[in-house]
């Protein structure tokens, strides 16, 4: 763990001061030096822009990804518990998780307009499906001994849900919401570029289109560390609810 | 005490070119006394498992009748608790919490299953592994565990699924010195499934031998040695040597016949 950091910390280091030779070498409108972001990111932070627009767009992305994760669990669960509810949807599942979620976006426009509830939507539809997924396949996987030690020792059928298959397929549901996190800030970004010009997405756009490269890195590297620090949050979560399972790999 | 009248039971096996039936219990007859220790033997594939899970009333059987105690059994009731071959323990509860699980089922108050969970742990000796997690321990110690769990909720009958079968030879041995002592204690009824017939010697009152798909019993034989039995006398007792080699006469003579 500790030397594991050590490289974390050499790496981005390295990539760091490579990346100011670069820039103050080469063209410093397309690789502006890392100074220079940073001091477009002071002034962004500054003036209030950054602030305001990330705010706007973890709206959304806690929308969409919440809504996610409840739809996705509940249809998920149905799925794996359910031979005919997942003979019934595997179809559709199967065929919109692999789906570029980015042609859906016109479609979406159609239905919901341009404002938040579009943008909701795209978010929640990257996120979804990954989640029903490593959900049913969870609950697939609980072992059957399990189940028929459970029953044996007389659960009823609830007992058997939340004391078995619940516990035993969470490590599975959180590898879901893990994966689901990570898709859903890729929505979040996708729906403010493609659909309204909001948030953080509007302003990579702005930036973009102006040239003014260092504001443009100084966003993304805004987004790379926001879903660093989401992703973190959901590995806490993991860590709490199957802390169990996280000892057995240790071992 | 347990009466089990002409049970039969087919599976439907879904193979490529259509479903088949498998038979695997042909009308099977055993009558078991009161705090009797029974071994149920045979070979792999025979339907010893089935029949305990028939016993336990997990899955149904087609025709004949079960009864304990006089009443017939169609579901798992507090009368029967099962050790399981590969000890069933829920990895996400320590070994206190797994062995309370079977009284939480039993809507048992917390403090008291606690108190009850602590007390059978002492029995199997894990008072100082009740905060572990199953993983930690080793195959031994967990079926220990899993012991306590099905002793726990105080059944009058003990389902033993092969419940040494996956530890090693040795701690096998201390194993099953340690039931028979905790037999002797609690009085209850064990019907014990094994394909070891130096185990089913050494633990039970009689022993059934049983042929192979479809199950049926072949024989039941009684084993002539005094209790308590100290485990390495008993080995080299002749009556113990006559006895295994006679039911493994009986289980060749089941097996060719079956074939």
């Amino acid at each position: 763990m500790n030397s594991q950091f050590r490289i974390n910390v050499i790496s981005i280091v390295t990539l760091a001061i490579l990346w100011e030779i670069a820039g103050r070498t080469l063209d410093s409108v397309l690789i502006p030096p890392l100074s220079q972001i940073g001091s477009a990111w002071l002034r962004l932070l500054i003036s209030g822009k950054l602030l305001s627009n990330l705010v706007m767009s973890l709206g959304t992305l806690a929308a969409g990804f919440f809504l996610a994760v409840i739809l996705g669990i509940i249809v998920g669960l149905l799925m794996g518990r359910f031979r005919e509810v997942e003979h019934f949807l595997d179809l559709y599942i199967n065929a919109l998780m692999s789906a570029p979620m980015t042609a859906f976006v016109p479609v979406l426009i159609l239905w919901f307009g341009l404002g938040v509830e579009s943008r909701i939507a795209v978010v929640f539809l990257f996120a979804v499906f990954v989640i029903v997924i490593n959900t049913m396949t969870g609950v697939k996987q609980v072992d059957r001994t399990f189940l028929e030690m459970a029953r044996s020792f007389g659960a009823k059928e609830t007992e058997v849900f939340y004391k078995i298959i619940l516990p035993a397929a969470m490590p599975a549901i959180m590898a879901g919401v893990r994966l689901g996190m990570g898709r859903a800030v890729k929505g979040m970004v996708t729906a403010e570029m493609l659909l309204t010009l909001t948030g953080i997405g509007a302003m990579i756009m702005q930036y973009g289109s102006a040239f003014a490269t260092d504001a443009l890195f100084a966003v993304i590297l805004t987004i790379l560390i926001v879903a660093m620090i989401t992703m973190k949050l959901v590995q806490l979560l993991d860590q709490r609810l199957t802390g169990w399972k996280a000892e057995i790999a240790i071992e | 005490m347990v009466e089990i009248q002409g049970v039969s039971k087919s599976f439907q096996k879904i193979l490529k070119d259509g479903t088949t039936e498998v038979k695997a219990l042909a009308d099977v007859h055993l009558s078991i006394r009161e705090n009797e220790f029974i071994s149920i033997i045979g070979p792999s594939g025979c339907g010893k498992t089935t029949l305990l899970k028939i016993i336990d009333g997990l899955i149904p059987h087609d025709s004949g009748k079960i009864l304990i105690g006089g009443k017939q059994v169609t579901a798992p009731g507090p009368d029967r608790a099962v050790v399981f071959q590969t000890f069933a323990l829920l990895p996400w509860r320590t070994v206190l919490a797994n062995v309370e699980f079977s009284l939480e089922l039993r809507r048992v108050a917390k403090e008291e299953r606690t108190s009850i969970a602590r007390d059978y742990l002492k029995r199997v000796g894990l008072e100082d592994f009740e905060l572990h997690y199953p993983h930690e321990l080793s195959g031994g110690m967990q079926q220990r565990a899993g012991l306590a769990r099905a002793l726990a909720v105080n059944p009058l009958i003990l389902l033993m699924d092969e419940p040494f079968g996956s530890v090693d030879a040795q701690t096998r041995q201390l194993l099953q010195e340690e039931l028979l002592q905790l037999w002797q204690r609690e009085q209850k009824t064990v019907i014990f499934i094994t394909h070891s017939m130096d185990e089913a010697v050494y633990l039970s009152d009689r022993v059934v031998v049983m042929t192979p798909r479809p199950g049926r019993v072949a024989e039941i034989l009684d084993v002539p040695l005094a209790r308590p039995r100290i485990a390495d006398d008993v080995r080299r007792d002749p009556k113990f040597v006559d006895l295994t080699n006679y039911i493994w006469d009986s289980l060749k003579k089941a097996m060719e016949n079956g074939h």
